[in-house]
């Protein structure tokens, strides 16, 4: 079978259980130095659902999602994408996962397409493929436009949408999202939507980071709360709100208190 | 403001000098002082010849100031602890932050060993009366602001010429023509001594205390004569140069903070972006696109350029001049070519460094650190191979001795092998992160502190004298038993192992890549 065609799940044989999760965390803990920054996380995403991870600022969302898919070794536990996992058959994990990291780099020198096209290459589709495939996505994305503009010279919103479409080439079964609105703008973000939601009911699952309670709370079917390093609540969006907004829940599972009505007298002129 | 400045910039030195890195400025630091106690001892001895100490010191101090010049550039630019950008919303003229910034710029080792050294004008003053010590004690001072806002207003004038496209490229030729000056450094030094010690040289005394540089020193001895017009003159003269500097400097920094820096190369040249159509001479498949998109980025990355320009240059120009001055005592023009390919290896061993934290997406495309080996291995060998193949074929008949033909032209194809291995050994092993390239100075090298530089240096010799030693091997042999076949059949093994060397270090980089992979992203995130 060649990389990037949609994948008979069952055919991947050994290890990957027809009925296992899109993505599975068991244990996940992380220690940079002293501080612990993930400390034993369990999650559950199911198959053809859209996933929110939500949590304050530090909370460890970003390595988490690392260790998810192998962008950082786990001190303990392990994460299993269709029943493969990740850290002992990243070969075939991989192939099943499209990632867009938070913050990271690109090859920055160069355009758009020539980013897409060297993406496809590296994953072993065939030239027409990846051309036919760049070229649909950088359209939709509304990237053609900026057809000779190098990587390095692209503004925030421009990266995340040059690195979502980077991690859609290969059609795989899973998206893993870090901040993927992040900076993008509304119409962007509302053509972004779509993707996603056409995705995933065609049967894939995406799994996103924000920080956004309002766009989780419209997009995801399933979310989770993580706070210090640990998921504190984690299901369907319905049951984990119980009756108020999920900004309310949020507040309540984190203990924050919300700030800024105390202090601050010589603001007023 | 000056003691907001100051505090944080001591603030910010303190939270970046943390383990491994405190110890290479710690070392540094203790050198740069050694250097300046060293200097204040000689300024200070008593040479018995009042002119004689003039000069001496003129000289030492002049040496002191062009450090401050050319240090920067080699060692990466000047001093950005504190950066103009992050004071653009202060509502601070951009004179008052000069000055600020001149005060933040006195303090720091540099400056501190810098002002040692310049106490040896206090110790000759001391030595001729409390006036001519009181008149030393403000040169110091002058000297050193002098100095320091010398630097700052050169290199920032740099920094504003390197921000386009254009500027960066004289920015190359200009660091590999700084490497070069060390030859002429050397040369000065060797004939220069005894031009001072005996006074052989009127002009170049005369040059020396012409030179700012030279006008505390001047001050100081007319103080201790009581030529009281001698005294003022040259420290008015500093004191002028440094009010004229300030200004200069704000300016400059005017300019740097109200326009935006293009982060290089806005605009790809031609319509030749990758189009389904478009023929390449590359393998199709990852390694093809691997090392398509490495010759791209060679070609459209300044600082990439600098790491593999500038060791071309000095390495086949820095053979030339050591035969010319020694008057060919040895060969060292026909084996140029190899010497600078070394040198570009020792530059480019940190391959993923360059690529600041885009290891991620190799990370997460499975079974692509192979193709990222062997591709970076490819595009290596396409951009270094024409150079070193054309120094083989041509240099050795320019040295006038065409008898060492079959070694250049054995050990060419076992140091190329060996050099696609350990660059990417080097870049698997030992990388070290490099500033965000978002920022765009070419000379912003990175932290690879002394030691860890010579360390990597030693260790790229040793492998690639392993991928030259069977051609040495059989090479020898030939010469000893007077058969020339066997030389020339050098030629056949150095490609041979040329080949084993590179695909050898490769598999080892593959190797580790894939068993170590998610570290070396991690030790490249700390940038």
């Amino acid at each position: 079978m060649r990389p990037g065609e949609p994948v008979d799940l069952p055919a991947y044989g050994a290890g990957a259980a027809p009925d296992a999760p899109a993505l599975l965390l068991t244990g996940l803990c992380k220690a940079f130095g002293g501080n612990t920054a993930v400390d034993q996380v369990h999650l559950a995403v199911p198959r053809g659902s859209f996933f929110g991870l939500v949590g304050p600022n530090g909370a460890g969302k970003t390595t988490s999602l690392s260790m998810a898919v192998g962008l950082l070794r786990p001190d303990a536990g392990s994460a299993r994408i269709f029943g493969v996992d990740v850290w002992e058959d990243p070969v075939r994990a991989k192939s099943l996962v499209g990632v867009l990291p938070d913050g990271l780099a690109l090859p920055e020198r160069l355009t758009g397409r020539e980013l897409l096209t060297y993406t496809g290459q590296l994953r072993g589709l065939d030239a027409a493929t990846v051309a036919q495939r760049a070229a649909e996505l950088l359209g939709v994305l509304e990237l053609d436009s900026a057809e000779r503009t190098l990587v390095v010279d692209y503004s925030a919103g421009m990266r995340k949408k040059i690195g979502l479409a980077a991690a859609l080439l290969h059609a795989p079964k899973l998206l893993v999202l870090d901040e993927p609105f992040e900076a993008v703008d509304p119409v962007s973000a509302t053509t972004i939507r779509t993707i996603l939601q056409r995705f995933v009911a065609s049967g894939g699952a995406v799994v996103l980071s924000s920080h956004v309670m309002a766009l989780v709370e419209q997009l995801c079917d399933h979310v989770a709360v993580i706070a210090r390093g640990r998921v504190v609540a984690s299901g369907p969006l319905d049951q984990v709100r119980g009756g108020q907004s999920l900004e309310a829940t949020f507040v309540d599972l984190v203990g924050g208190r919300v700030g800024g009505q105390e202090g601050l007298s010589w603001l007023a002129s | 403001m000056v003691g907001v400045l100051i505090r944080m910039k001591l603030r910010m030195l303190r939270n970046s000098v943390r383990g491994r890195r405190a110890a290479a400025v710690l070392v540094g630091g203790l050198f740069a002082l050694i250097a300046g106690v060293g200097t204040a001892l000689v300024c200070g001895l008593d040479v018995g010849d009042p002119e004689v100490s003039v000069d001496l010191t003129a000289a030492l101090l002049a040496v002191w100031t062009l450090g401050w010049l050319f240090g920067p550039l080699v060692t990466g630019g000047s001093d950005e602890t504190l950066q103009p950008e992050h004071f653009r919303l202060l509502p601070i003229g951009s004179t008052a932050l000069a000055r600020g910034f001149l005060a933040a710029a006195l303090v720091g080792v540099a400056p501190l060993a810098t002002a040692v050294a310049l106490c040896g004008l206090v110790v000759q003053g001391l030595r001729l009366g409390p006036v001519a010590a009181v008149v030393a004690v403000l040169a110091v001072l002058l000297q050193l602001a002098f100095a320091v806002l010398l630097s700052r207003v050169v290199f920032a004038g740099l920094g504003a010429v390197l921000r386009s496209r254009r500027g960066r490229d004289v920015g190359v030729v200009l660091a590999a023509l700084v490497g070069l000056a060390f030859v002429p450094v050397r040369l000065a030094f060797e004939t220069l001594g005894p031009v001072l010690l005996h006074r052989e040289s009127p002009v170049f005394s005369a040059v020396l205390r012409a030179l700012p540089s030279g006008w505390g020193v001047v001050a100081v001895h007319a103080a201790g004569r009581s030529d009281w017009l001698l005294v003022a003159a040259p420290l008015a003269g500093l004191a002028v140069l440094v009010v004229l500097l300030v200004p200069a400097w704000a300016g400059l920094l005017r300019a740097r903070m109200t326009r935006v820096a293009s982060a290089g190369g806005a605009a790809v040249r031609g319509g030749r972006t990758d189009r389904s159509g478009r023929r390449s001479l590359l393998p199709a498949g990852p390694v093809g696109a691997v090392a398509a998109k490495e010759l791209r980025t060679w070609r459209r990355d300044a600082r990439r350029r600098v790491t593999l320009v500038s060791p071309l240059l000095i390495g086949l120009a820095l053979p030339v001049i050591t035969t010319v001055s020694s008057r060919g005592a040895v060969d060292a023009i026909a084996f140029g070519g190899l010497f600078a390919l070394g040198l570009c290896c020792l530059q480019a061993g940190n391959l993923f460094g360059f690529d600041g934290t885009a290891l991620w997406q190799t990370l997460v495309t499975p079974g692509a650190e192979r193709a990222d080996v062997r591709g970076r291995q490819l595009a290596w060998l396409i951009l270094v191979s024409p150079v070193a193949i054309a120094a083989a074929l041509v240099l050795p008949a320019v040295s006038g001795d065409p008898g060492v033909y079959p070694w250049v032209l054995g050990l060419t194809p076992a140091v190329l092998g060996g050099s696609a291995g350990v660059v990417l050994l080097l870049s698997t092993y030992a990388a070290y992160p490099v500033p965000s390239q978002r920022n765009g100075n070419p000379f912003a090298a990175g932290n690879n502190p002394g030691c860890a530089a010579a360390l990597r240096q030693l260790v790229m010799s040793l492998l690639l004298l392993v991928a030259a030693g069977p051609v040495v091997l059989i090479d020898l042999v030939g010469v000893l038993t007077d058969l020339p076949v066997l030389t020339w059949l050098g030629v056949l093994v150095g490609v041979a192992s040329g080949v084993v060397a590179a695909r050898w270090w490769g598999d080892l980089a593959h190797h580790r890549l894939v068993a170590r992979g998610p570290e070396l992203l991690a030790v490249l995130r700390t940038a």
